[in-house]
């Protein structure tokens, strides 16, 4: 088609101008804040004093910072865990002919659609509540006495309690991306295996698994972006401002320079901004690894 | 392919082989009514007093439907206010999105010019930046220019920052979806005189109607239950969507010890997308891997 300079000109600008405001400008500005040392947000450039990496240094030897970090590779890891493989299982399942299909799919991904503080609030008020909850009330009719009277929500129990919720929120989108992998693969290549003499298992652990690598990486890519900004469900699930146990950088990063508090030891945003472009390199880390790790051009289909 | 799929689910009752998968609908089933239990139970609980509740007895309405629970989230706790400014939000912000990323879609998926892959390279990176690598630039600008101390000036800012944070997302779903429409409909018109600005509005944008309101959809959702940049931008009552107004209320709410109140403010933040969700939920699901390259 006809080159026409004015129209990529007009049509472009609104897009590229709030890209370059509300992203490139940031991002550059926050890796530049990193480091420095600023005790005020809205401080100008010139009240700003270069330390280096020193910002850095200061985070890693925070150990509520380090608490922090641990806290999110646990929710990344073990969550991952958890969310890759039931939404795996679920979408195999719901591929395997079973009735009712589109209604067992729309179910299983409504969590995610709905409002995070809503949904928390559900599973804290309701599923956790030591008085009128619903594990209590499971384990009660189950005669199970020990486990009706745990308190789900003390500092032992409540990692779990929180990675569980966060997890059943989670499983329905990442069954989705799961599902449509295993939709694209052509059917005949089933009708081949099954006239081979191949069952269910052996197909979908021969076939569809292999096959699913480049879905794989994409599952993983998603969920390490959406769990780095984990900040909703700790922020629900902790009575005080610095819970050892839900704290993760976001809220840190919240408590440090937005949140008050007597946790605050110091006011400097360019501890804020370290601890984004910390978050920002994992993210890079965990990206570069998936595609050095897993090729998906090696298979077409 | 999808024809298959149909027959299959119409297909007539087997007993050896729905044996065969029995465990698969059990697993399934077990998920889906542990949902509905969790979704059910709240719901009605909303409907309850919290002395039920706490005896246990929410479910069973011994006093009657309690409509004043809702009555007073929505007015005492200022459930409407929270309604109000979410859905002016979202509803300026997801048409404001069409307007500025549908033109840039169409435009980087037709024409070949230098930064075209550069754009959409920069916009597919944006998607993974985490949302703490902007905040603090932003806010230093916004709050530094005292626009958050004025109450109309804000909402128009926040609207801004809501547009601007879904402009890659909503342009690289858009830019897929422009690419799959055939380029006949341009030369076609081109032959017959249209200037091919005019033929974007009046041709292509109508044609692509169908992506259109699903990426809006999944803005309208996106805008609707935004926490972070709400929680940090909007600090006065007077600004904040239901989401961190719900978290205020969740907590003065336990101190008060109203459940019945925040039962029934949780469900008001939670009908809307639902409500959307229940009509709309085979567009919804068809649409989530769209965005994304699997």
């Amino acid at each position: 088609m006809k080159k026409n300079k004015t129209m990529i000109v007009v049509f472009l600008t609104p897009a590229v101008l709030l890209f370059l405001g509300i992203f490139l400008y940031p991002i550059l500005k926050t890796i530049l804040m990193s480091f420095f040392k600023i005790e005020g947000v809205t401080d100008a450039m010139n009240l700003w004093s270069f330390v280096g990496l020193e910002n850095y240094a200061k985070l890693l030897n925070t150990s509520l910072f380090r608490t922090a970090f641990f806290n999110l590779f646990r929710i990344w890891f073990f969550g991952g865990l958890i969310v890759m493989s039931l939404s795996l299982l679920f979408a195999a399942i719901l591929t395997s002919g079973i009735r009712g299909k589109k209604f067992f799919r729309a179910i299983i991904y409504m969590p995610n659609i709905v409002s995070a503080v809503a949904l928390a609030t559900m599973w804290l008020q309701y599923v956790y509540s030591p008085r009128f909850g619903l594990l209590k009330n499971f384990f009660s009719a189950l005669h199970l006495e020990g486990l009706a009277k745990t308190q789900w929500l003390d500092n032992e129990h409540k990692f779990m309690a929180l990675l569980l919720a966060y997890c059943f929120g989670m499983v329905g989108y990442h069954m989705l991306i799961w599902l449509s992998g295993i939709e694209r693969i052509s059917p005949e290549y089933y009708e081949a295996a099954t006239i081979d003499g191949a069952n269910k298992l052996a197909q979908f652990r021969y076939m569809t698994l292999p096959l699913l690598k480049g879905v794989f990486k994409t599952n993983i890519t998603m969920w390490s972006v959406s769990s780095v900004g984990f900040f909703v469900w700790s922020q629900l699930f902790s009575n005080v401002t610095a819970d050892t146990q839900t704290i993760t950088p976001y809220v840190y990063m919240y408590m440090q320079i937005f949140g008050g508090g007597n946790t605050v030891t110091e006011r400097n945003s360019g501890l804020g901004a370290a601890i984004g472009v910390l978050l920002s390199l994992c993210v890079v880390l965990i990206f570069t690894i998936c595609n050095k790790a897993i090729k998906d051009d090696d298979l077409e289909f | 392919m999808a024809k298959t799929k149909e027959k299959e689910t119409h297909r007539s009752f087997n007993l050896k082989q729905e044996l065969k998968l029995a465990p698969g609908y059990i697993i399934i089933l077990l998920w889906v009514i542990f949902t509905i239990v969790l979704l059910g139970w709240v719901f009605c609980a909303s409907f309850s007093t919290t002395a039920e509740i706490f005896q246990g007895k929410a479910l069973k309405f011994e006093t009657g439907l309690h409509f004043e629970n809702y009555a007073k989230a929505w007015n005492g706790s200022g459930v409407a206010g929270f309604f109000g400014n979410s859905l002016l939000y979202s509803v300026v912000s997801c048409v404001a999105l069409i307007l500025v990323c549908s033109p840039a879609a169409y435009v980087l998926s037709r024409f070949d010019f230098i930064a075209n892959k550069f754009i959409q390279t920069s916009f597919v990176s944006a998607m993974g930046v985490p949302a703490i690598m902007v905040v603090l630039p932003l806010f230093s600008i916004i709050s530094g220019m005292g626009i958050l101390n004025n109450i109309p000036l804000a909402k128009g800012t926040l609207i801004l920052l809501y547009v601007g944070i879904n402009v890659p997302y909503t342009t690289i779903f858009l830019l897929t979806f422009f690419s799959n429409i055939s380029k006949t409909y341009e030369e076609a018109a081109a032959i017959d005189g249209c200037p091919p600005m005019k033929t974007f509005w009046k041709i292509m944008f109508p044609m692509a109607q169908s992506g259109i309101v699903t990426v809006t959809i999944f803005n309208f959702i996106n805008i609707w239950n935004e926490y972070f940049l709400s929680l940090i931008f909007a600090s006065s009552d007077k600004l904040k969507p239901v989401a961190p107004g719900l978290y205020g209320m969740i907590n003065s709410m336990k101190y008060t010890g109203d459940w019945a109140g925040m039962f029934a403010a949780v469900i008001i933040v939670f009908l809307p997308t639902f409500i959307l969700y229940i009509f709309l939920s085979e567009k919804i699901i068809g649409g989530v891997t769209g965005g994304i390259k699997g």
